[in-house]
C-alpha cells in the first residue's frame, strides 16, 4: 500500500475536523477525496503531506510510519490551489528548487528540469517568471516543481479551482497523463463531483470530517450507501418506501423495479429509495410505460440543456402514497432528465399530465429514514418538530420531520394498547416525567426507533453507544453509523460489566469490546472508541452522560420490558440528555 | 525598462480624464508645497553657508570637534538602523504570524515613539540607563556604561527608529503566504533555507525602505539624544547639538555649514539605499509585472 491511514483524527479547538479516518490507497492509484468545503478533505491531505500534525492515529507511506516525520522528509509532492510558485524565481529556479536543496549537480538539475518541462508541455519556458505565465501554465509549473525530487506520492489540493473551464479540462488531461506515465500514487482533493468522476480510480467521499464511503466512481454512483453520497454524487430523488420480503412498496402498490439489496429483515420497515433523474420514465398513460408505474404527475418546468432535457414533474395530489424523503420547499416534485432519444419518442410540454415510471431504483441500506414528531396535542407536536436538534438532524440527513398527534401520549393516559394506528420509522417524543411509558407504547406499536428529546438540546459532541444484548447489536450499530455520518461528534461504545462479577469476566468484556469495534468498522464504516465500565448498567450510563459535554445516548434493546427494569435510572425521571432508543425484535430462526 | 514605458505613456495619461478631477491643480500644489516647505529652505541653508569663504568653510566643517560629531551622528544612526533591521523584523514577524493575548496592545505600543515628545523619551532612557537607574545599576558591575556614552546615543536612536522599521516590514510580511513556506517545506527545504530563499527575498525591499527611514530619522534626531549623551565634546556630541551650540553663539554661518554637510551625507546615503533597492527589484523581478 502506498498510503495507509489508520484512525486519523485532527481537532481544532476540541472539535474534530478529521474524524477517525482509515483508508488504504494502492500503488499507482489515482484517488480522489471528494467533499463539500469544510468537510476536512484538505486538512486530511495536509496531514498526509506532514504540514498538519494529527491528534490521533497513524499515517504510513509505502509501509514507513511517517506520523511523526517532518514534511520535508516524507517524500511527497504537493500542488496548491493558488499555485504557490516562488514569484521572485524563474520557472527554472522554481522547478530546480527541490534539487538545489538536495545539492544535486548542475548538469543533472538541468536535465531533470528539461524532462519535467517536456512532461507538462512547457518546453522553452525556463527563463520566464511566474507573473509572465497564464494561470494554467503556472499550475503546470507547480506540478513540475512538485515532481522534481521524484516523490513517492503526489498530492493535489483543488488544483483546478482558480482556472476556467477549458483550461481546466486541458490540465486535467495533462495531469492524468503525467500520473499514468510516472505511475505515481496520487491523491486529489476536490469538491467537484464531475472532476472526481473524470479523474479517479477510486473516490472517497467526506463530510463533516468523516470518510463516508470509498469506491469506484460507477459503484458509488449506482449503489451509494448513504443519503449524503446519493445526493452529493449527481442528482437524486429520495423517496420514502417500505421494504418487506415481497419487495419495495410505495403506499399500496409494489414497485417492480430492479432493486439491489439483499438483506431484508422479517418485519416490514421504512427505507429511503434513490431514484436518479435519468431512471425516471415519462409516458402519456400508465399502460404506455415500459417500467414500473410510480405515480401520476404534471410537468412543471422544462429546460433544454443540449444533450439532455431537464424536467421537474410535480406529483399529482392523488398519488399521495409516494412520499419524498425530502421536500424541495414548494411541494413534491421529481427531478427528471431525458435524452434526445426519449424526447423524440414522447414530446412533453409544460403543464402536461404524464404517467411516471421507474426503471431502476436503489434502496439505501441505512436505517433512520424519517422522523415523526409525536405528542398529545397540536401545539406540543408543533413545538417538538421545531426543536433545533431535530431540525438540524433532519436537514443534515436530508430527511423530513412528519408530525403526528397521539392522544395516547397525554399525561396519565392509559389507552396505549387499545389504539391501533401503526408506526413506521423513527418516532420523536419530548422528554417528560413518564417518557418511559411513551417509549414503550410507541415501540409496541411498531416504531423501530424512539428519539427522546429534552427541550433545546444542543448538537451532540459525543455519542455514547450501548446495547442491552447481542440481538440488538447489529441494528444499534447501523443506526449509530447512520446518525454519526451526519454529526461531527465522536462515537464511544460503552460496555458495562455487572458489579461483583469476578475478574474472570474482564477478558470476556474486553473481547466483546474489540469485537464490537471491528464489526462497527468493517460492516458499517463506523470508527468508534470503546470504554469498559464496571457496575450497574443504568448508573454507569448516567454517570458517563453526566461527565460528557453535550452527549447523546444510543441505546439498543431487543425486549421492550427491558427498558423498565434495566434502564430505570436513565428513564424513570425526565431524561436530561437526548436519547435514541433502537428496538429490534430478535430474529426468529427457522 | 519599466520607467521608460511609464514616461512614454505619461503625456497620454495627462490628457485622459481621470477619476480624481483637477490633476493640474493638485500637481501645481504639490510642486509649490514641496518648494516652499522643502526645497527653498534647503537652498537657503546652502546659500547661507556659502557666505563663508572656502577656507572658513573648510575650517568649520573639518574642525576635529565637528568630525567627531559626524562620526557619532552617522555611526550611531547606522548602528541603530542596523539593530532595527534585525529586531524590527523580529517584532513585525511576531505581530504578523502569531496570535497571543495582548497582541493589540503591543501593536499599539509600537507607535508610541512616534507620538512621544522626543525629550520625554530621552529623559526616560536616561533615568533607566543611568548608573543608578533600573537597568544601569545592573550593567555597572560589568563595566558597561550606557548613559553618557555612545552606547546611550545608539539606544536612543534605536528607540526612535524602531516604529519605522516595524511598520514598513509588517505589511510586506503579511503578503508572504503560508502556502509558499508549505510548498518549500514539502520540497525538502529546512527552516533556514525557507527563510533565506523564500521569505527574505520577498520582504527585502520593505526592509531596505524601513532601514532608510529609520536611518534618516536617527540622523535628524536631537531631543532624546542630548539628555542621554552627556554632550562631551569629541566623544558624545552629535552634529545637531553642535549646530545648536553654534546658533547659541550667533555663528549662523558655521551652523549652516555644518547643516550643509549633514544634508550632503544624508542625501548620499539615502540615494545609495534607494539605488540598492532598485537594483534588488530589478534582480528579483527582472522585467517587472
Amino acid at each position: 500500500m502506498s498510503i495507509t491511514l489508520d484512525q486519523v483524527t485532527k481537532r481544532y479547538q476540541g472539535a474534530p475536523v478529521v474524524n477517525d479516518v482509515s483508508l488504504e490507497i494502492g500503488d499507482g492509484e489515482f484517488f480522489v477525496l471528494l467533499g463539500p468545503s469544510g468537510s476536512g478533505k484538505s486538512t486530511l491531505l495536509r496531514a498526509i503531506a506532514g504540514l498538519t500534525g494529527v491528534d490521533h492515529g497513524r499515517i504510513a507511506l509505502h509501509g514507513r510510519d511517517v506520523t511523526h516525520t517532518a514534511a520535508r522528509e516524507r517524500g511527497v509532492g504537493l500542488v496548491f490551489q493558488n499555485y504557490a510558485l516562488f514569484r521572485h524565481m524563474t520557472v527554472a529556479d522554481n522547478i530546480e528548487f527541490a534539487l538545489r536543496v538536495r545539492r544535486v549537480k548542475r548538469a543533472e538539475r538541468v536535465q531533470r528540469r528539461k524532462e519535467l518541462l517536456r512532461l507538462v508541455a512547457l518546453e522553452g519556458m525556463d527563463e520566464r517568471l511566474p507573473a509572465q505565465l497564464s494561470g494554467g501554465q503556472q499550475q503546470r509549473v507547480a506540478v513540475a516543481r512538485a515532481l522534481a525530487h521524484k516523490p513517492e506520492v503526489l498530492l493535489l489540493d483543488e488544483p483546478f479551482g482558480a482556472l476556467d473551464a477549458k483550461i481546466r479540462e486541458e490540465l486535467r488531461r495533462t495531469i492524468r497523463q503525467v500520473q499514468r506515465e510516472l505511475g505515481i500514487t496520487t491523491v486529489l482533493v476536490t469538491h467537484d463531483q464531475e472532476e472526481a468522476f473524470a479523474m479517479a480510480d477510486r473516490i472517497g467521499v467526506m463530510n463533516l470530517g468523516r470518510l463516508l464511503e470509498v469506491g469506484r466512481p460507477d459503484e458509488l454512483y449506482k449503489r451509494p450507501a448513504t443519503r449524503f453520497v446519493a445526493t452529493f454524487l449527481g442528482a437524486a430523488n429520495l423517496l420514502l418506501a417500505r421494504q418487506s420480503k415481497d419487495g419495495i412498496h410505495f403506499g399500496n402498490h409494489a414497485v417492480n423495479a430492479r432493486a439491489v439489496d439483499g438483506s431484508v429483515s422479517g418485519r416490514e420497515h421504512e427505507v429511503v429509495a434513490v431514484l436518479r433523474p435519468e431512471e425516471v420514465e415519462l409516458a402519456p398513460t400508465r399502460e404506455a410505460l415500459t417500467g414500473s408505474y410510480l405515480a401520476a404527475g404534471t410537468v412543471e418546468e422544462l429546460v433544454f440543456t443540449g444533450a439532455l432535457e431537464r424536467l421537474r414533474v410535480r406529483l399529482t395530489n392523488g398519488s399521495a402514497e409516494v412520499q419524498l424523503a425530502k421536500t424541495n420547499g414548494d411541494g413534491e416534485y421529481l427531478e427528471v432528465t431525458r435524452t434526445q432519444h426519449e424526447q423524440r419518442a414522447f414530446q412533453v410540454q409544460r403543464g402536461q399530465d404524464v404517467a411516471i415510471g421507474v426503471r431502476r431504483i436503489h434502496v439505501l441500506p441505512t436505517p433512520l429514514s424519517s422522523f415523526t414528531a409525536c405528542a398529545a396535542s397540536d401545539v406540543e407536536v408543533e413545538h417538538l418538530s421545531r426543536q433545533p436538534l431535530l431540525v438540524e438532524l433532519a436537514t443534515r440527513m436530508k430527511t423530513r420531520v412528519a408530525t403526528r398527534v397521539e392522544p395516547a401520549l397525554a399525561n396519565g393516559s392509559r389507552d396505549c394498547a387499545s389504539r391501533s394506528g401503526k408506526f413506521v420509522g423513527a418516532a420523536v417524543v419530548a422528554a417528560q416525567p413518564d417518557t418511559l411509558k411513551d417509549i414503550e407504547c410507541l415501540l409496541a406499536r411498531g416504531a423501530e426507533e424512539v428519539f427522546v428529546l429534552p427541550p433545546n438540546a444542543p448538537s451532540p459532541q459525543r455519542v455514547l453507544i450501548h446495547w442491552a444484548d447481542e440481538a440488538a447489536k447489529t441494528a444499534t450499530l447501523a443506526v449509530s453509523a447512520s446518525l454519526l455520518r451526519h454529526l461531527s461528534a465522536e462515537a464511544i461504545y460503552v460496555d458495562v460489566i455487572p458489579d461483583g462479577g469476578s475478574d474472570s469476566q474482564r477478558p470476556h468484556g474486553m473481547r466483546a469490546l474489540l469485537d464490537a469495534r471491528s464489526e462497527a468498522q468493517a460492516v458499517h464504516g463506523l470508527e468508534m472508541r470503546t470504554e469498559l465500565r464496571v457496575g450497574n448498567v443504568s448508573t454507569e450510563l448516567v454517570r458517563q452522560l453526566g461527565e460528557s459535554a453535550d452527549p447523546l445516548l444510543i441505546l439498543g434493546i431487543s425486549q421492550i420490558n427491558n427498558l423498565a427494569h434495566r434502564f430505570a435510572d436513565l428513564l424513570a425521571s425526565t431524561p436530561r440528555w437526548p436519547m435514541l432508543i433502537v428496538y429490534r425484535e430478535p430474529e426468529v430462526s427457522a | 525598462m519599466n520607467v521608460a514605458v511609464e514616461t512614454r505613456s505619461a503625456p497620454r495619461a495627462l490628457r485622459q480624464p481621470s477619476v480624481l478631477p483637477g490633476f493640474g491643480l493638485t500637481f501645481g500644489f504639490t510642486t509649490f508645497f514641496l518648494s516652499a516647505v522643502v526645497l527653498v529652505p534647503l537652498a537657503a541653508l546652502v546659500l547661507m553657508s556659502l557666505r563663508l569663504s572656502w577656507s572658513e568653510f573648510w575650517e568649520v566643517i573639518l574642525d576635529p570637534r565637528a568630525i567627531g560629531s559626524y562620526r557619532l551622528s552617522f555611526g550611531a544612526s547606522l548602528l541603530a538602523a542596523s539593530i532595527n533591521l534585525v529586531f524590527g523584523f523580529i517584532i513585525a514577524w511576531t505581530l504578523v504570524r502569531y496570535e497571543f493575548p495582548g497582541k493589540r496592545i503591543i501593536d499599539a505600543l509600537i507607535d508610541m515613539p512616534f507620538a512621544l515628545p522626543t525629550a520625554v523619551s530621552g529623559i526616560a532612557l536616561t533615568t533607566v540607563f543611568a548608573q543608578n537607574g533600573w537597568i544601569g545599576q545592573y550593567l555597572e558591575p560589568f563595566g558597561i556604561k550606557v548613559a553618557y556614552t555612545w552606547i546611550g546615543v545608539t539606544v536612543a536612536l534605536t528607540l526612535i527608529g524602531m516604529p519605522f522599521m516595524v511598520r514598513t516590514v509588517q505589511p510586506a510580511l503579511a503578503e508572504v503566504q503560508k502556502d509558499l513556506e508549505d510548498a518549500a517545506e514539502t520540497l525538502g527545504a529546512g527552516r533556514f533555507h525557507i527563510f533565506r530563499r523564500i521569505i527574505l527575498p520577498t520582504v527585502l525591499p520593505a526592509m531596505l525602505t524601513g532601514f532608510a527611514l529609520a536611518f534618516a530619522r536617527a540622523v535628524g534626531e536631537y531631543g532624546s539624544v542630548i539628555f542621554i549623551s552627556g554632550n562631551l565634546p569629541m566623544k558624545t556630541e552629535i552634529t545637531p547639538l553642535l549646530i545648536v551650540i553654534k546658533l547659541e553663539e550667533f555663528d549662523y554661518r558655521g551652523a549652516a555649514a555644518l547643516g550643509t554637510v549633514m544634508l550632503f551625507i544624508s542625501f548620499i546615503m539615502l540615494l545609495a539605499i534607494n539605488l540598492l533597492q532598485a537594483w534588488g527589484r530589478r534582480r528579483h523581478t527582472r522585467t517587472g509585472r
